[in-house]
Order: structure tokens, then sequence, then C-alpha cells
């Protein structure tokens, strides 16, 4: 029986604060040359792994991402980087280069987790895949994230975000049904690779438990096609089950039969996201809503007992009358600002929100509360700048982001020199190869 | 190689599952594929709507049982039916929570705790509990009890603004994309406490929140604000399924022969650029200047995409994404489900979708896990509980108590 099945034969320990976070103590090697690696190594360095970032030494295609600091493009300013990469440390090398490959081999001596995102078959060909390693570090968890996986007759086609979100899925349930002609939409920022790195981290952590058990580590094929395939909702069952398409709808889930409409711009400019249309699904939000509107004058013929009697009757009411409550709640929101209707809305037990930008958040006391953004030093900068935290909140082994993103080769000389043992003259030698 | 299978890496790890809907059966779903004793804790007094949602046809009428969507959710896992609001179902539960590692829920702020089972009732009976909280606000904060779905979290955390096309309302994600997240990171964090309670022998309580996670996933357009001052609200965004950050074109889906079929093609070099215009046949519109650097192809966009799209309505999507891969341009097209069940060669040799059988539903097809383990496995053993089904398995074989002890329970829980 390992420690982390069956809690009751775990001996009961006060519940004191644990100062380090959960993962402290793991060291994780990530091979960083793009944008594909960065995320999954970020969930863990957050939690306090030890993840040291190898780039090549020109630096990870992921510096080349804007948006920039200040809008000066450099290596060192990459928003995209900067937000993929704390809590990490940063280090070179060129596994083109023998003594790259070598020193590549001495990192993973160390590493209880390896994350690569490397083509399927590049590493093996440089004789620094996983079937060269494993012999010789039988504990060695690693993961490789690539858009198909290791195996499948597509495994090498060429691929971004947006054919990831095109094959996999999630576009053609993402669109507008009241714009003709409109294309499946895909949602921005690089989502794929989100999917990819938080299942990647997942795999990782199953892998280190059994570890646990077993002693040794395994090889993990994670697949971004299938990251993005596993997360529609609701598409799966109407095929498996129905034998039918879902139609993408405007700001509500894609169905098999329009539903009615959800979204509506408010007198600001702005756009509230409404559930069903609006329709309360608890009844005694009924009379304050109308209430509510009186207050506008906008309740027009609701007050009518019938319709009362459906939202007691049955909140999911689908027909005519159904339809009419909700274009009269349309109207009504329509009339106000989308934050006043959002909390107003709230206040009676409604799940509606206002569609803001991400950084409106910023300006929500609520975030606050909940000491969500954190500051972050940028030391070279003479800067503190703001981060969104974590997504979890472990209250007895809490993460945290411990640090900006690593400068191109920041940690190098800590790392090679002064852990690996390498002597400076050597480090030189190695930089002036091109090795590092 | 040993010929006896290793044993799944969670089994011995018990989930007792509380949650509805699917951000927590998305979280659990995960755990129990991989071996975890999941049990979810059912009452036909709050039955979870997702078990009378999609009712497949040919069921019986009025069943708890018929649904293919919560079937595909729930796989794995067993269920009880207890009423929490009577003594004896908390007794039970209480019993059940000192043979368990994890306790996960996904109701609105406070409701667990008026019911008798806050983390801290449940860590004075196992003090090595895990205990996650999964909600649209999480469970601090002044609109701790604001009531979320998945669109209303995308809603407030910024992902349904960053989805659409300029000058347009959002179009959003047309599903509950924050449920299957929140339910990835509810799993993540279950994982990250088993390994620190390995660690230390401690348990702890896990606060989970779908907007925050939300906001984790657009990290670059809230620095943006913060170092540059900008917001993301500003005219031109979102982009559509054109390229901002790198600003490179052609950069989006292009419609193809058929009813709603689409590619999408991103051309992020000169050489796939040029890999490109072989593959057009070298028209003698992309020899023009406008079209000569990406610089030039970025100022002449929509002439760019209307030329593209001119040359893509003949193909057939499927054709011309082979057609562009064979020269190394990233090409995909726009697959729907039935493409990605029925004809997609990739999953089919990987086996993503498997089957198991459902006792009402009979054999199905499931969404598997899109990863694989050299040593390890998951697997869909079977499909998902009919309500109730374990109640003597997990009431009476793992807790002990007496036929006439459930027999009672019963009559009393369905009474209510």
């Amino acid at each position: 029986m390992t420690a982390y099945r069956n809690g009751p034969n775990i001996a009961a320990s006060p519940l004191t604060t644990h100062p380090s976070p959960p993962l402290a103590g793991l060291r994780v090697i990530e091979l960083a040359s793009g944008p594909r690696s960065g995320f999954c190594g970020k969930l863990l360095a957050d939690m306090g792994a030890d993840v040291i970032a190898v780039e090549p030494p020109g630096g990870s295609a992921a510096r080349r991402i804007g948006p920039f600091a200040d809008d000066v493009p450099d290596l060192n300013r990459s928003l995209r980087f900067w937000y993929d990469n704390t809590s990490k440390r940063g280090v070179t090398l060129s596994l083109g280069h023998a003594e790259g490959r070598a020193l590549f081999a001495r990192l993973l001596d160390g590493a209880d987790v390896l994350i690569e995102a490397e083509p399927p078959g590049e590493l093996d060909a440089l004789g620094c895949g996983y079937a060269a390693c494993a012999g010789r570090l039988p504990g060695l968890v690693w993961a490789a994230i690539t858009p198909f996986g290791q195996s499948g007759p597509y495994r090498e086609f060429a691929m971004t975000d947006l054919t990831s979100m095109a094959m996999g899925g999630p576009m053609a349930s993402c669109g507008y049904d009241d714009l003709p002609g409109a294309p499946p939409i895909r949602p921005t920022d690089l989502h794929s690779l989100h999917m990819g790195g938080e299942y990647a981290a997942m795999g990782v952590m199953i892998a280190l438990l059994e570890r646990l058990q077993s002693g040794r580590g395994q090889y993990l094929d994670v697949s971004i096609h299938e990251a993005c395939a596993g997360t529609t909702e609701g598409s799966f069952p109407n095929w498996e089950y129905f034998q039918r398409l879902v139609l993408r709808q405007t700001g509500r889930h894609a169905a098999a039969a329009v539903t009615p409409r959800w979204q509506y711009r408010c007198a600001d400019g702005r756009d509230i996201n409404m559930i069903g249309g609006g329709i309360p699904r608890n009844p005694r939000s009924w009379r304050p809503l109308l209430a509510w509107m009186d207050e506008h004058g906008l309740a027009e013929d609701l007050h009518e007992p019938q319709y009362e009697q459906i939202i007691v009757e049955n909140p999911y009411h689908r027909g005519p009358a159904a339809a009419h409550i909700a274009e009269v709640i349309g109207r009504f929101v329509q009339a106000l600002p989308a934050e006043e209707v959002y909390r107003r809305g709230q206040a009676l037990h409604m799940p509606w929100g206002p569609v803001r930008s991400p950084d409106e958040n910023l300006d929500d006391p609520h975030w606050r509360d909940r000491s969500f953004f954190v500051e972050v030093e940028h030391p070279d900068l003479g800067r503190s700048i703001t981060y969104p935290g974590l997504p979890y909140r472990l209250e007895g082994s809490p993460g945290r982001v411990a640090s900006r993103a690593p400068l191109l080769g920041e940690h190098t000389y800590q790392v090679y020199v002064q852990e690996l043992g390498l002597a400076p003259a050597a480090l030189r030698e190695l930089f002036e190869q091109g090795a590092i | 190689m040993s010929t006896i299978d290793p044993p799944p890496p969670l089994e011995g790890v018990r989930v007792v599952d509380f949650s509805w809907i699917v951000a927590g059966p998305q979280a659990t779903r995960i755990l129990a594929d991989f071996g975890a004793d999941v049990i979810r804790v059912e009452y036909a007094g709050r039955i979870d709507s997702i078990r009378i949602g999609l009712i497949s046809p040919d069921t019986p009428p009025g069943s708890m049982d018929a649904s293919g969507f919560f079937n595909n959710l729930n796989r794995n896992k067993r269920s009880i039916t207890l009423n929490i609001n009577d003594p004896r179902g908390l007794a039970a539960i209480t019993r059940l929570l000192t043979v368990s590692d994890i306790v996960i829920e996904n109701y609105s702020a406070g409701v667990m705790e008026r019911k008798g089972l806050s983390y801290e009732a449940m860590a004075a009976v196992n003090p090595g509990i895990i205990y996650l909280s999964v909600s649209g606000f999480g469970h601090k904060g002044r609109d701790r009890e604001h009531i979320t779905w998945g669109p209303t979290a995308q809603a407030v955390s910024g992902l349904t603004y960053m989805s659409g096309l300029p000058g347009q309302p959002s179009a959003g994600w047309g599903y509950s994309y924050l449920d299957h997240t929140a339910g990835y990171f509810a799993a993540l964090a279950a994982l990250f406490a088993l390994w620190h309670r390995a660690q230390t022998g401690q348990g702890q309580y896990v606060d989970c929140s779908q907007i925050e996670a939300g906001m984790v996933l657009a990290g670059p357009a809230i620095l943006d604000r913060t170092v540059n001052g900008r917001s993301y609200r500003r005219k031109g965004n979102p982009p559509g399924n054109r390229a901002t950050y790198p600003s490179v074109a052609p950069h989006n889906t292009y419609r193809c022969r058929g009813d709603d079929r689409w590619i999408a093609i991103a051309v992020e070099t000169e050489a796939q650029w040029a890999a490109l215009v072989a593959a057009m046949e070298s028209p003698c519109w992309a020899a023009a200047p406008e079209f000569a650097s990406n610089a030039a192809r970025l100022a002449h966009q929509d002439e760019l995409d209307a030329r593209i799209s001119a040359w893509t309505a003949a193909f057939d999507p499927f054709d011309l994404m082979l057609l562009l891969q064979a020269r190394g341009v990233p090409a995909g097209a726009v697959q729907n489900i039935a493409d990605r069940m029925e004809r997609d060669p990739q999953l089919r040799q990987r086996g993503f979708y498997t089957e198991a059988e459902h006792a009402l539903l009979g054999r199905h097809r499931f969404e598997g896990v899109p990863f694989r383990m050299s040593r390890s496995e998951w697997r869909v053993r079977e499909g998902a509980p009919l309500l109730g089904e374990h109640n003597s398995d997990v009431l009476c074989d793992l807790l002990g108590l007496s036929d006439e002890d459930l027999l009672e329970l019963t009559l009393e829980a369905a009474a209510v």
C-alpha cells in the first residue's frame, strides 16, 4: 500500500502550514524550442518544481511572439514567453553539437521529468531520444507533446494552433447563427496548446504517483489533436446517440436545433450573456425581476398570469410563450448598462455574466479579495508587473508565481558551472563552439 | 517485461463525488479512467440534470439512466443514492469518508457547509482527506455566491470576448469550454494534493474557480494591459481567424466544396507561401508586389483571402488538406464530429474512441484520454452507473451496513 492511497492508513498529522509548495524537490527539464512545451512546464513550475527551460542558443521560437513589453521586439520582452515561463530557470544548449548532447544527458541525470515537444523521431535521430536514455534513467518520466502523437498517418503534418483547433473539433462548434456566411471561429490565444499542456501535466503527475509504487518512470505520448477532440462537450453525444451534427450559435451552445438567443448588446455597447435567454430558472426570481423591469417601465405584458405559470411549472419550457418572455427580457437588458444588468441579475440569483475583455477583471474587487492577481518582480527592468495567478488554491500547500521568466541563458552559469561542476573555462569553450 | 498487467496507476484511490453537470464529473472522469474508485453520491430530490439531458431515443420515459451525454462523462464510476438531509444519510457519508481519499463538489459556495459537509467537518473525521470545491467565482471573495454556468464563466473571464469576427458581437465558445477546463485543473489539483499527502501525510482544502481558470488561459492579453496599458477591448479585436501574434498572412478559414465545408490555412514563413503558390499552380495574381512579402500580404489581406477562397471553393477540404500538407503548408480541414468519429484515420489508428457496455444503453463509443503511457494505461471498463446501482456494493460490502439498514435507508430516502 503506497502512501498516496487510502487515506485512513495514513497517520493523522496536525494541519500545520507547510512552507514549501507541493512539487518542491522535483527537477523537471523542459526542452523549450517553441511555444508547445511552455504551458505544461509553467503548471509544474508554479507548483514548486525546479523547471529548467532548455532553449536552443538563439532562444525559443516563443520569444519571437508578441506582444512585446513596451512594444520593443526583443528576445527578453515577449509577453507570451513571459507568461508561459514563470517560476522557471533557463539555460541554452544545441542538440546539434555532440557537446550539447552530452550536457543534455548530464541535465537528465538529475531529473525526475523531461517535457519535450520536438517533432516525432527528431530526438531519436540525434541519439538522445527516450530509447537512448531510458536504460540509464529508469526513474525518468518523459512527456512528449506533439500535434498528433508519435504514431498515426498525420503525425508529421505541419500544424499551428489554427489548424489544430480546426481539425480537433472546437471550431466546428464556435461561430455565428445570425451572420450569414460566417466561418467557424477559432477563439484567440493558443488554446490547443493549453489543452495539450493540461493533459500532459496530468499525465506527468499520474506517472510520478505511479513511480512511488513501482520505482520506475515511463513515457507519455500526448496528442494535441486528441486533447482538442475530447474537449467539445455536446457534439459527441449528439453524434454517437442521435447521428446529428450541431449548429454553431452566437454566444451560446452549438445545438442540433436553433435555440433562443442568449446574448444582447446593452446600452453601454457592452454585451451581456444570459443562460437560457434570461428566463429565470428559479421561480422565486420571477416577481423581483418584474419589479426591476417595472422600475424602467419595460415589463410589457409579462405581468399576465400565464407567464408566471410557465416559470413555476417548468422554467426549461420551450414554446412561443417562453420565447416571448425571453424577447421581453432581451429588450429590457438592452436599455441598461451591462455591468448593472449583471449585478442586479445575480442579486436575483440569475446566472448572468457581462462579456468582459480579460483585462477588465483587473478592476473587479472580487479578484482582489481572492488575491488572484499577483505582483512579479522584473529586476532587470526595475519594475514589478501584475500577472494572473493560479487556477487552484491548495490551502495546505499553495503554489505561487515564484519569479519572472528567465532571460535568455540567464541560468547557464548557475546550472552548468555551479551545479553540474563544469569549469568556467570549459563553459567559455562550449559557448565559442556554439554548443550552448 | 512482466506478463502481469501493472495495476492502474490510481487504483486504490477512492473519491467521494458530490459533483454534477460537467465540470466536476469531467475531473473525476479522468481519475476514474486511471483506476480511481469514484463513487457518485446522488439524491433523487436533486438529480444531476445531465442524467435527463440528451435522452437516448427508444428508452423508457422518465428514465434517469438513458442519457448518452451522462454515459460519456461518468463511465467507470459507481453511484449510490443517499439523502444527505437525513441524519442516517449523513452518517453513511461520514463512514464513507473514513475510507476515502478525495471529496469533490461543484455546488455554489455555502451549499455543502449548510449540509454539515464542510472541509472542517470532513477533516475532523479523516485528516488526510483532500476536499475540492469547483465553482465559478471560487468560495472566497465578495461575489462567491454568484451563480455561473460554463458560458457565464466564459463571459466574465474574457474568453467569450476573445472569440469572434472584428466589428461583430462576440461569437464566444459553442460549448462549456470552462467546464472542461475547470475539470482538467481540478483533476490536476487533486493529483498535486495526492503528491503532497504522499510527502507529508496531510490532506487539504482546494478551491478552484472557473473564471480564474479562464483568466489563466488569457495571460498575454492581461499582461498587455498591465505592461503596455493596452486593453484587449479595442478596434480590430478579436481578429477572427486571422493572426495577430505573430502577424502572418494568409492565416484564415476558407470555404470549400460542400455544405458548411471549410479549411484552415496558416502560412508562417516565406517557404510556406511559396509552397502554397506552387500548390495553386502559380496564378498571376500571386506574383504581384501586393503579395511579395509577409508585410505586403498583411496590408492586402482582404484581397489575399478573397483570392485564396476563390481557389479553395472548388476543392473537397480533405483532398485540399492532403495536397497542402504534402507541400509542407499548415492546413487542416474544419472537422465536425462525424468527420472525427467516422473518417479521421489518425483518431482511428490511435484508438481515441473506445467502446464499452452500458446496462441500459448497450454498447457505445466513448471519448478516450489524449495521451498514452508506456507502462500504465487508462481504460473505459464500463459505462456510467445506473442511479443507485451500487448502493448495496458500497453501503453494505464496503461500509458494513446490514441489508435491513439499507432497505430502511432506501425506503426513507425514496419517500423524501
